[in-house]
């Protein structure tokens, strides 16, 4: 034993030495290289880097993502994107950021909230770096933030779900009780009511943004209790196979579903974030981006939308719908509009009020008709 | 044994393995790991070589990588000494990882409970909580195992899913800051529960701690009596029962031990990089430990180099992706280098020679 | 038929077989002799293609052959039975002769199989039933089956590596005639053994190792037990050792009525009393099974105690563990010396502290003492081994349990315990086994020696007890009794039915 030691203790410095020797190379040649690929471009490119916390073919949150990512290198001519995917809310994540602005990306887009604090630390590091956080609210010097305002889509969604469930009961799957998800289940719940008054949402925890498997069984619980239209705010289909599986309808999220479940699938919301990516580039290049919350709407070039309706749901219906979103659009409705009772019946937003936007983003109560509780501190 | 082979070539075993040849298989076996897992990135239409040159520069080619290496090096140290410890035992600790979240729960509760303690009383009552923590979390498989000798394999391993959902409960539940957007995230540390770090970068002063348990475990291993006791009931339980050692007592003693040193890397993680609890806080360092401390044999001293090997790769497999290559790759070379050193174990005892005509 | 012409095989530091010629003619028993760690193994080892040999060569009917594997030696005839059996408990006799002649595409019927078995066994005098299970068989009868899987596999030349070291001289007497009827059908054997007598009673020829080389081949019937030591020892040995009774009146050890129970949850001492005084030699015989090793734990601390009560030097320590009985001064040589008495991964060294490790003060080992300890000890006691710092299980069998002795002996103990000490040992080290026993119970010490060899005991102890079925038949005082009146107890007969009748 002792001798074997020895040596593996031998064989592994000799590999790291090794390594380190061959590090030394590739870093002498990574000039030339560099040179090589620089010479034949006329202007430099700006590059973009995303950071994902899911895979990119989830069909869902990433993907939306990555889509617009996508919408970016096919608009701008001089952008160069790359992105990591599936990098944990852990301090792998404060790495990754840090990797990338050390490799040169101008602008670093983080995708999810988890990273918020280790993109505060980063940004600090590297202020030449512009980063954009999706959902979180620090900023810094050169830390904006990004969303979109996806309860009105969602409301119009409810507004469907509403219209075609039999049992007035709707099935809702939710990672966790963070404000935007609350928000999104509440204007859900109240765009169905506001076609349906006798319905209710039914709300189960999956306790992840991304767990298949926890999502199947949670669907069929939520179809077992009753529920004859699922909806969900968590990163993959999964819930809309269950549901065409079991029979049942579902309204989709983040990107358009249907191709999963054809025959259930009546309509859902899509978030379009390439127009906003072009935007912060584009601000980018003129040097007049500035740290923003930006929050948004259907308004702003469809950066949130719902998507094309299925034959299911009739013309009547659409224009119904589709005359909702116009009011949206020019903010003649908002779905917060008052009177709003939570569950216990306290009226939340008084009768011609609207919510404030800093009452949406920290929102932590469920309006009246949401049956299941928010998981508290 | 002989085993035939192609030619006039044979494989022949050897009791005669000397140390220049040993120390040329392991090195052989990681460069062939390597290799093999390059054709695979080949088979996939990229470049290995500059595979090869990403995950080195990214680990230990910059200052930056280096620091962040020493980094991932610390927690996948200890952990690999806490299980390698109860491996001399044969006893197949492979809990690791829920000591680890386990230990990162007693540490949380001081940080959280009693913020307002000075630093130099509050990191030594969280090294003491993690470590008992750690500890107690062995021991409950450990306890079956010496007294009714229900194998601790499995009973380990199903309690890392227990500490993991213990620690969801709490994030999701009772430890979840109030002011944090109902995330699953605790508050964060006060300073004075914060490890100290060096300058700017991330490494933490528990790389202090993590080389003097190395060096500790090396001495109590080679040269203690207790060290000597786990030595011998490792190889045979009966001769440990001849000589008079307790079996019992030093079953539950090493496994506590051992669950206390991946306890103190909990600690280690949530006070000197994370500053809070949260859901996931380790990206499997309890499992990468167990390979670890299987490649360094579980020597004390090699730990320490395999896990700076492994950080490397680790460090180098998120860079990989800004390059085009997919996350997997990583994971590739990791079972690639093991895939051949395991191997390479078997050419230490048989070797090639030529026929004679 | 086989020929083995100036085998060379090379061990780190150790030169195992150097240039060793030999023979075997079909139908003969050929004994292979030599000290403990002679080369006898290895040589074998050579012929059944488990070594290469690094000079050399090897021909079979004239031609020259070459092994790279067993099976390839199985193929040209040549079987080996090892000292540890290498069957598989829970199937049965036929399953496990199917396992291995699975490989060779013969017979796949287990019918057929069982039928073979029975064949084989009716033809060699090797009664066995095919159907049986593994762990439910004798050592004897388990050896047996190994033997008629050889005979499947058409092996013509078979070689045994100390057959009669685990066996009951009933077994071994029955083995020699299987043996004796297989040479008559033309096969060959070669046998490993250290029990001179047996090897002159049943061979045709003698071959003789000593260090690593041959020392010469002889005509059985043309040799002695005197010529054949001088050559395996290079001197001659002294006769049978003349013992004297030191028996002092100071009771060590009494059992008072003493019960345990065995591995198997199942009652194996019943009612023990016995006492032992300093000085004295107290022997045990019976049957391997009947209770011995049972006894030697339990007054080693090693079982607990069910009923009744053990003292020590007249404390009563019925209680306490090994560890206590340790530093009281008990010392045991166990059967198993490679799991139990020694830890065949460690090397020798370390080996020797285990249990003078606890001795000095704080929490670590004083190894430079521990070194120097077992240094002077492998002087002093003649322990052959290539390094100190090899692991213990490349050491040969007989040099194993004097490094065992060594540690046993020196930790100077008010009482001994050995269990078979001198089974696989060499006629010297046998020798020099008793003489360090007898030379301890002149100092003072006692002894409790278990053994199967009824010379042994009757040559060197003051009383022996016989034990049949975990209780004690009766204590015979060597000089008054005959082999005959053991013989029966051993079968179960009490010494006052015997004497009644
Ligand atoms: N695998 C091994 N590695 C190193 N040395 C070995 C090995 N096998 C045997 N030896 C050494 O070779 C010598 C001969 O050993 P071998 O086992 O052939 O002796 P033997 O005659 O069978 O002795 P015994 O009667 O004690 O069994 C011994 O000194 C032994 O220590
Ligand atoms: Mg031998």
């Amino acid at each position: 034993m002792k001798k074997i030691n020895k040596i593996g203790v031998l064989t592994l410095v000799l590999a790291m030495i090794l390594s380190v020797l061959l590090s030394g190379c590739s870093q002498e040649s990574k000039p030339s290289t560099n040179e090589q690929a620089s010479k034949p471009a006329t202007e430099e490119k700006i590059k973009v880097a995303f950071v994902y916390v899911g895979p990119v073919g989830d069909f869902g949150y990433t993907y939306a993502q990555d889509q617009g990512r996508k919408y970016l290198e096919s608009q701008m001519k001089n952008v160069e994107t790359t992105f990591v995917e599936n990098v944990p809310e852990t301090a792998d994540a404060e790495r990754v950021f840090t990797d990338l602005a050390q490799k040169g990306n101008k602008i670093i887009i983080g995708t999810s909230y988890g990273y918020m604090d280790y993109m505060v630390n980063v940004s600090k590091k590297f202020p030449d770096v512009v980063f954009e956080h999706c959902s979180g609210y620090k900023t810094t010097d050169n830390l904006g933030t990004y969303f979109n305002r996806d309860y009105q889509a969602r409301y119009l969604t409810g507004m469907v779900a509403g219209k075609y469930t039999k049992s007035n009961v709707l099935g809702f799957l939710a990672p966790f009780g963070t404000p935007e998800v609350i928000r999104n289940i509440d204007a859900f719940t109240l765009g169905a009511q506001s076609i349906n008054p006798k319905v209710q949402v039914k709300v189960v925890w999956t306790n992840s943004w991304n767990d298949p498997a926890t999502e199947k069984t949670a669907a069929n619980s939520l179809i077992d209790a009753g529920a004859d239209v699922l909806a969900m705010h968590v990163d993959s289909p999964t819930f809309a196979q269950t549901a065409q599986d079991r029979g049942v309808l579902a309204v989709g999220h983040d990107s358009d579903m249907s191709k999963f479940a054809p025959n259930s699938i009546l309509v859902g919301d899509v978030s379009n974030w390439g127009p906003y990516f072009v935007q912060v580039v584009k601000e980018v290049m003129d040097k007049t981006w500035k740290p923003t919350q930006y929050f948004g709407g259907i308004k702003d070039g469809g950066i949130i939308d719902i998507t094309p309706f299925s034959d299911k749901v009739d013309k009547d219906f659409q224009a119904t719908v589709n005359a909702k979103k116009q009011d949206i659009m020019n903010g003649k409705f908002d779905p917060f509009s008052g009177p709003i009772y939570d569950q216990s019946g306290t009226l939340k937003v008084k009768d011609g009020d609207k919510a404030p936007d800093d009452v949406l983003l920290s929102i932590n109560w469920f309006v009246k008709g949401v049956s299941g509780s928010i998981p508290k501190s | 044994m002989n085993l035939k082979l192609l030619g006039n070539w044979e494989i022949k075993k050897t009791n005669s393995s000397s140390a220049l040849k040993k120390f040329g298989i392991s090195l052989t076996s990681i460069v062939l790991g390597l290799i093999f897992a390059g054709l695979f990135v080949l088979l996939t239409g990229k470049d290995p070589l500059k595979l090869y040159s990403e995950i080195l520069q990214s680990s230990v080619g910059s200052a930056y990588g280096l620091s962040e290496t020493l980094v991932e090096m610390i927690p996948l140290a200890l952990c690999s000494l806490g299980v390698s410890l109860a491996f001399r035992m044969q006893l197949w600790n492979i809990g690791a990882e829920g000591q680890f979240y386990m230990g990162a729960f007693g540490a949380t509760y001081f940080a959280l409970f009693f913020s307002n303690l000075p630093i130099l009383v509050m990191l030594p009552l969280m090294l003491v909580a993690s470590f008992i923590c750690g500890g107690l979390w062995a021991l409950i498989p450990a306890i079956p195992k010496a007294y009714w000798n229900v194998n601790e394999t499995i009973s380990s391993l199903l309690l890392n899913y227990v500490a993991y959902f213990w620690i969801a409960y709490l994030v999701y539940g009772p430890w979840k800051d109030p002011k944090g957007n109902n995330f699953p995230l605790t508050k964060q540390f006060p300073d004075s529960a914060t490890i100290p770090v060096f300058g700017n970068t991330r490494i933490s002063y528990a790389i202090f701690l993590l080389l003097i348990i190395a060096i500790a475990m090396f001495f109590l291993i080679k040269y203690s009596k207790w060290g000597y006791e786990i030595r011998v009931s490792g190889s045979s339980r009966k001769a440990a029962d001849y000589a008079g050692m307790s079996y019992v007592k030093n079953v539950l003693k090493v496994m506590f031990l051992s669950g206390a040193i991946s306890g103190i890397a909990g600690m280690a993680e949530v006070s000197g990089v994370l500053h809070r609890l949260q859901q996931t806080i380790s990206p499997g360092y309890g499992y990468t430990a167990i390979l670890i401390a299987l490649l360094a044999r579980l020597n004390p001293i090699s730990i320490l180099l395999a896990s700076f090997l492994m950080g490397g790769l680790l460090v180098g497999g998120f860079s990989l992706q800004t390059s085009g290559f997919p996350s997997s790759m990583v994971s590739m070379f990791q079972g690639s280098i093991l895939f051949f050193v395991l191997a390479g174990e078997i050419f230490n005892n048989y070797r090639l020679v030529r026929k004679k005509a | 038929m086989i020929e083995m012409r100036k085998i060379i095989k090379e061990f780190p530091g150790i030169l195992a077989n150097d240039q060793v010629s030999f023979n075997v003619n079909s139908g003969e028993i050929h004994a292979l002799l030599g000290e403990n760690g002679a080369g006898k193994s290895t040589l074998m080892s050579v012929l059944t293609g488990l070594y290469r040999p690094d000079g050399g060569d090897i021909y079979i009917e004239g031609k020259k052959t070459e092994f790279s594997s067993p099976k390839d030696a199985v193929n040209y005839g040549i079987g080996m039975v090892h000292q540890h059996f290498k069957l598989v408990q829970p199937f049965t006799v036929a399953e496990n002769v199917m396992l291995s002649i699975k490989d060779l595409k013969q017979i796949y019927n287990l019918k057929e199989i069982e039928q073979q078995i029975i064949k084989q066994s009716e033809a060699f005098g090797l009664s066995i039933d095919p159907k049986a299970k593994i762990w439910q068989l004798s050592v004897g009868e388990q050896q047996r089956v190994e033997i008629i899987k050889l005979l499947l596999l058409g092996a013509r030349v078979l070689i045994l590596d100390e057959p009669t070291a685990v066996l009951t001289p009933q077994e071994a007497n029955a083995l020699y005639e299987t043996l004796l009827k297989m040479v008559k059908n033309g096969k060959s054997v070669i046998l490993i053994s250290h029990k001179m007598n047996e090897v002159l009673e049943n061979t045709d020829r003698i071959t003789v190792l000593r260090d690593g080389k041959s020392i010469g081949t002889v005509h059985t019937k043309n040799t002695n037990e005197k010529e054949l030591a001088k050559m395996m020892v290079g001197r001659n040995i002294s006769d049978v050792v003349e013992k004297k009774s030191h028996r002092k009146n100071d009771k060590v050890l009494s059992l008072n009525n003493v019960s345990a129970l065995g591995n198997n949850g199942l009652l194996k001492l019943k009612n023990i009393s016995i006492d032992i005084y300093d000085g004295e030699i107290l022997g045990v015989a019976g049957v391997d099974g009947n209770g011995q090793k049972e006894l030697a734990d339990t007054v080693a601390g090693l079982r607990m105690v069910k009923q009744g009560s053990v003292s020590f030097c007249g404390k009563d320590c019925t209680k306490s563990g090994r560890k206590k009985r340790i530093d009281l001064g008990i010392s045991y040589v166990p059967e198993d010396r490679m799991t139990t008495g020694l830890v065949t991964d460690l090397n020798a060294y370390e080996n020797m502290a285990l249990k003078s490790y606890r001795k000095n003060h704080g929490a670590f080992i004083r190894w430079d003492k521990v070194r120097s300890d077992t240094d002077r000890l492998i002087q002093k006691f003649d322990v052959r081994l290539a390094s100190t710092a090899n692991p213990v299980k490349m050491m040969s069998g007989g040099n194993i349990q004097k490094l065992l002795l060594a540690r046993e002996i020196d930790s100077d103990p008010k009482l001994i315990i050995a269990v078979y000490p001198m089974r696989g040992l060499d006629i010297g080290a046998t020798d020099y086994v008793r003489r360090l026993l007898i030379e301890q119970s002149e100092k003072g010490k006692a002894v409790l020696l278990i053994s199967e060899d009824l010379e042994d005991l009757l040559s060197m102890t003051d009383r022996i007890i016989v034990m049949h079925g975990g209780e004690i038949m009766g204590v015979v005082n060597p000089s008054e009794t005959s082999r005959e009146e053991i013989g029966l107890m051993m079968a179960g007969k009490r010494k006052v039915d015997l004497h009644e009748s």
